[in-house]
């Protein structure tokens, strides 16, 4: 029995050297991809300064490869022996210490050195790669309708002269005396046809216009940065409250403060995505309007920043409600439940975001007639305690359940207060 | 004649004015611009003059004021660059909370993915939508909270400084976060590194007791 548990003891201890052997082996063969991604990539990039410097050619830029070996295994060390290079280096990168990476091996290093070599440049890569289709001719058909219109109009205008002439020349064969011809402008039927139409349009068109009095909807300004909400949200999938913060909190959004767009463009310094475009279709350099960020921030890259030399963006503010209307998100966003999307359409498709909903009040309150409360498990509605007995006892249809305006959603002084 | 001519021009500026709103740059008009347009200062609205007409408004809190709820004050300040004596004595700093319920540990997970997920992964791999291996946008590799010794070590006083201050490529999230929210995502990634460390322990010891 002892023997039988001795044996099982060596033959455990047995594999488990074997397979750390194996596994520092297979740590050993080339697999520089991994090491890089574990060890220094959290502050090197091959080709990109980053907390440290850029990797690649360091094996030139160092004079000795076994000072090199050193440097990465104790940097402190070799900046006390009083290397140039090395103070020169620390010096430049804001006295920042690379920490000791003792546990690395020579074999890891090297590994490492040669995955840094085998990582093309970014310009060589792949050049028919960035060939993006333009922007597609929008389906526009107004045009063509417009001329069919014109078309059929005059072929109705020539057939109506043909018409007059005929009767006009078989008039003249029967006989009759000839009818002074009433110009057109001075037809009755005419004249009543004409105000008639012009009636119905200008009606049309002065409702509209003064329906719109107050409304911007589909209003899109110029920013002060070609700031993509597709690329940011859509593309890169950030959560829309990593930047309007106050959504949760309180009765505004919060627009981002420069320290925010730095959270990541501290790093992201240029623009490798799709191409972008403005609304006229005119080509947008994102890589320039990151530049545009790092001058309201004050920013200089490869110098650490100070944020207090930071100026506000000036954005453009496009949603805006009248003064006389209380809006608040938390109330929506946090307590009940609604997606940003409902109100602001697909942000996340925008490149230059558009007013999706037209913020009238016709709107409001048709989506507080529709909307049920998440009545459900939600500590804020919890004081309707008659709605929540309804609606266990099967009095109020569980599947109809609350709207808004249950719980005095139309109210006037639920907004005009 | 001129009846004519003038029908001719209303109805080509008609058409004009209806072809031509393609993109809208404009807002477009107000009906009773006071009732649209707040007297108060609002929001985003332009307070830089106040002080010319002798108001003095200060929209920080009054110094040394805690809001409700709020947990206490960070006693550290930010070390100057190439220092790191906070930096090292941020480690005693204890989490004021030890423990979340169900609902707080929800809010806690609700706001890292919202703040930190982006870089260091919903799964708290430091492979984030913005990494990517490598090939997304963010060049730095962010830290890998569950599987690396180096932050499974990491005392919580020392994780809060560098979210309110910031450590290396990472921003400071002082802004975006309450002191309160800050602890609660440290406490919660401590939980996911406990998880991952007992559901890795207890495989083994599982497969042990089945052989």
């Amino acid at each position: 029995m002892i023997s039988f548990r001795r044996f099982a003891k060596t033959c455990l201890t047995g594999t488990i050297l074997f397979l750390s052997f194996s596994l520092g082996t297979t740590a050993n063969a080339q697999d520089g991809k991994t090491l890089f991604q574990t060890n220094c990539a959290a502050c090197h990039a091959v080709h990109k300064k980053s907390t440290g410097p850029a990797l690649t050619g360091v094996e030139d830029r160092w004079t000795d490869k076994a000072k090199l070996h050193a440097w990465i295994k104790n940097s402190a060390a070799v900046l006390k022996s009083g290397d140039k290079y090395a103070n020169d280096l620390y010096l430049e990168y804001n006295k920042t210490a690379m920490p000791a990476f003792s546990s690395l091996s020579d074999g890891d290093i090297d590994a490492i050195l040669a995955y840094i070599k085998s990582v093309p440049a970014p310009g060589a890569a792949a050049p028919g790669a960035a060939v993006a289709a333009a922007p597609a001719a929008e389906g526009d058909n107004t045009l063509l309708f417009g001329i069919l219109t014109l078309i059929l109009a005059v072929v109705a205008l020539i057939l109506l002269q043909v018409n007059a002439n005929l009767k006009k020349l078989s008039d003249e064969r029967e006989g009759f005396a000839p009818v002074e011809p009433v110009p057109f402008w001075r037809n009755k039927a005419y004249i009543a046809f004409v105000t008639v139409i012009l009636f119905i349009v200008g009606g049309y068109l002065t409702s509209k216009g003064a329906m719109a009095l107050g409304r911007s909807k589909d209003y899109q300004p110029v920013q002060p940065i070609y700031y993509s909400h597709k690329v940011h949200a859509g593309v890169n999938q950030i959560n829309c409250q990593y930047c309007h913060t106050g959504v949760y909190q309180g009765k505004q959004a919060t627009i981002p403060s420069v320290n925010v767009c730095m959270n990541c463009h501290m790093n992201i310094n240029e623009y490798k995505g799709e191409k972008l475009y403005d609304e006229e279709g005119k080509e947008v350099d994102g890589t320039a309007e990151i530049k545009k960020l790092y001058k309201y921030a004050g920013f200089e890259e490869g110098k650490p920043w100070d944020a207090t030399q930071a100026k506000p963006i000036e954005w453009a503010r496009i949603h805006n409600l009248p003064d006389h209307v209380y809006f608040n998100h938390s109330q929506h966003v946090k307590a009940g439940q609604v997606a940003c999307q409902t109100c602001h359409g697909e942000i996340q498709k925008m490149d230059e975001v558009k007013q999706f909903s037209d913020l009238s009040m016709g709107w409001c309150v048709n989506c507080h007639r529709e909307t049920k409360v998440q009545f459900k498990d939600n500590g804020f509605y919890s004081i309707y305690e008659k709605y929540h007995q309804d609606l266990k006892s099967g009095k109020i249809d569980s599947t109809k359940g609350i709207t808004v305006e249950k719980i005095g959603g139309t109210e006037c002084q639920k907004c005009h207060y | 004649m001129m009846k004519k001519l003038s029908i001719i021009t209303v109805l080509s500026a008609a058409v004009v004015i209806v072809s031509c709103s393609d993109v809208k740059r404009t807002p477009g008009n107000i009906y009773m611009p006071d009732m649209a347009y707040s007297r108060a200062y609002e929001t985003y609205a332009d307070h830089s003059n106040l002080a010319e007409k002798g108001i003095h408004y200060t929209a920080m809190p009054v110094a040394g004021t805690i809001s409700r709820e709020e947990e206490m004050p960070f006693h550290l300040t930010k070390d100057a660059p190439g220092d790191s004596t906070n930096y090292v004595a941020s480690k005693l700093v204890k989490n004021p909370i030890d423990s979340l319920s169900a609902k707080d540990e929800a809010e806690a997970e609700r706001l890292y993915l919202v703040n930190c997920g982006i870089c260091h992964g919903a799964k708290l791999n430091g492979n984030g939508p913005l990494y990517k291996d490598g090939n997304g946008p963010y060049a730095a590799k962010p830290a890998t909270l569950v599987g690396d010794a180096k932050y499974e070590a990491m005392p919580e006083g020392q994780m809060f400084y560098s979210v309110a201050y910031g450590k290396n490529m990472m921003g400071s999230y002082a802004s975006q976060m309450s002191r309160k929210q800050r602890w609660m995502v440290i406490r919660y990634i401590k939980d996911q590194q406990a998880k991952a460390k007992s559901t890795a322990t207890a495989a083994p010891a599982a497969a042990a007791v089945t052989k």
